[in-house]
């Protein structure tokens, strides 16, 4: 992996009162990449994961997003957040809003986009994840899967230059696991640079150009998806993945 | 007397039906104006304070506001009234003025905390979802957050300006020539209470029914959106 280094996360800490959720992450995140974050619950894969666009506040270390310390105090936030998308486990749709409009909120409200260009993305982006019907629907007229391609469109629609996806398919119904994991799919093989919070093995093997294995608020394995899978040394993650697998 | 007479007396006669036609004309603006500023003052309170619950920010501004309430909610709104009236603008006469500004300010503490339940029963992830996406604190509020909070609690709030145009019949305290005291009017002159009074209830009773009505009109369109 030689790509430009996107994400530059050293030592990360992260405390709840006593509780040491993260003790010290160190990795990069490169241009390109997809990155698996695997791990038991509880470890602090989903609080890793938040703390990159600071909806967690770190407690303790430094991120950098392209070469720019964002856990420093005379950061704007809001306009680093914009480059970094997430996609949440519950989708976190806006319900009063049509799906067009959840999709074009932010860009114009930002101005990014003029009205007429942000719908002319939404309708692209809608086509990309399967729905160009939906524009007008409200969030609870779609099942769990579209909603989930919604919010993967409506981050999209930022034009992000990393996306985070926070367990993406543990809220849906299985048989629509595997129409989100299949949008996430093209969207890595597109070149977008990835990072999943994933219970998906399988997605983690396929499509993942890297699998970390966070455990007790640390890095434990930090791999290719081969070795990650199939010849790690690690006695805790042969534990897990035992049980998982 | 028979009925006709009776009611000819009271509200025919000598025009004193136009006691109750000016007396609606000043209980319907003052509840307009009051409902006015208590809606500004109140979406501001709840905004603080539910900012301040969230955030830990504003400290200072969230404890006046709840200085405020605890001062408006523990205190009954006619001595408000009063207070208005006879202390603050004691030097001039300004009943309207004065209804205006106490039945605004008291009103805007019930929308405050009415308004601040429905900000806290939005679920964080819609704060998470606007804020991912680069929209500041503020756009998150004015775009995602307030709209589906005060769809939430619009049955709330209609219930609150129903209380509101009701209790403005208190204006009797400060003379003010509201719908109530329009009665009084006329039965002071007719030494009649049933005919004026009755109708006094009946006006009162219309109003709120049409408001009721108006209000779940405006819900109804509001929520079509969910399904």
């Amino acid at each position: 992996m030689n790509g430009e280094v996107l994400l530059d996360i050293q030592g990360l800490e992260k405390h709840f009162g006593d509780n040491k959720v993260l003790r010290g992450i160190t990795t990069q995140i490169r241009k390109g990449e997809v990155v698996a974050i695997i791990g038991p619950s509880g470890c602090g894969k989903s609080t890793f994961l938040r703390s990159l666009n600071l909806l967690e506040e770190p407690t303790g270390g430094k991120i950098l997003f392209e070469g720019t310390e964002i856990t420093g105090t005379k950061v704007d936030v809001n306009h680093i957040r914009r480059k970094i998308g997430m996609v949440f486990q519950q989708f976190n749709l806006f319900p009063h809003l049509t799906i067009r409009r959840n999709i074009t909120l932010a860009p114009v409200k930002l101005g990014i986009l003029d009205k007429h260009e942000a719908n002319r993305r939404a309708d692209e982006l809608l086509k990309r994840v399967g729905l160009p019907d939906k524009a007008d629907a409200y969030p609870e007229q779609l099942s769990g899967g579209q909603k989930q391609r919604i919010a993967i469109a409506r981050a999209m629609a930022m034009n992000p230059d990393v996306m985070l996806f926070d367990e993406p398919t543990s809220a849906l119904d299985p048989e629509m696991v595997g129409e989100v994991l299949e949008i996430m799919r093209e969207l890595a093989e597109s070149g977008m640079t990835m990072v999943v919070v994933t219970h998906e093995m399988g997605f983690a093997r396929e499509v993942a150009t890297r699998a970390i294995f966070i455990d007790e608020g640390v890095i434990k394995e930090d791999n290719t998806p081969e070795e990650f899978f199939r010849s790690t040394q690690n006695e805790r993650l042969k534990d897990f993945l035992s049980k998982v697998l | 007397m028979s009925f006709q007479e009776r009611f000819s007396l009271n509200f025919i006669e000598k025009g004193r039906y136009k006691y109750l036609v000016s007396g609606i004309e000043n209980t319907l603006l003052i509840t307009i104006v009051a409902a006015a500023i208590g809606i500004a003052l109140g979406f501001l309170i709840a905004i603080i304070r539910s900012t301040h619950d969230k955030t830990g920010r504003l400290r200072i501004l969230n404890a006046l506001c709840k200085l405020y309430l605890t001062v408006i909610r523990g205190t009954p709104t006619t001595v408000q009234l009063l207070i208005v009236y006879f202390v603050i603008f004691s030097s001039v006469s300004r009943p309207m003025l004065s209804a205006f500004i106490a039945f605004g300010l008291n009103s805007a503490a019930y929308v405050a905390e009415i308004v601040r339940s429905g900000i806290m029963s939005i679920d964080p992830g819609q704060t998470e979802a606007g804020r991912s996406l680069g929209l500041s604190y503020a756009q998150t509020m004015t775009y995602i957050i307030i709209p589906q909070a005060f769809k939430n609690v619009l049955p709330a709030l209609t219930n609150e300006f129903i209380v509101l145009l009701k209790e403005t019949s208190i204006c009797i305290a400060i003379s003010l020539r509201d719908l109530t005291y329009g009665t009084q009017l006329i039965s002071s002159q007719t030494y009649d209470y049933m005919f004026p009074l009755l109708a006094g209830a009946l006006i009162y009773l219309v109003i709120v029914v049409f408001l009721t009505w108006l209000f779940g009109k405006l819900e109804r369109s509001l929520r079509k959106n969910e399904r």
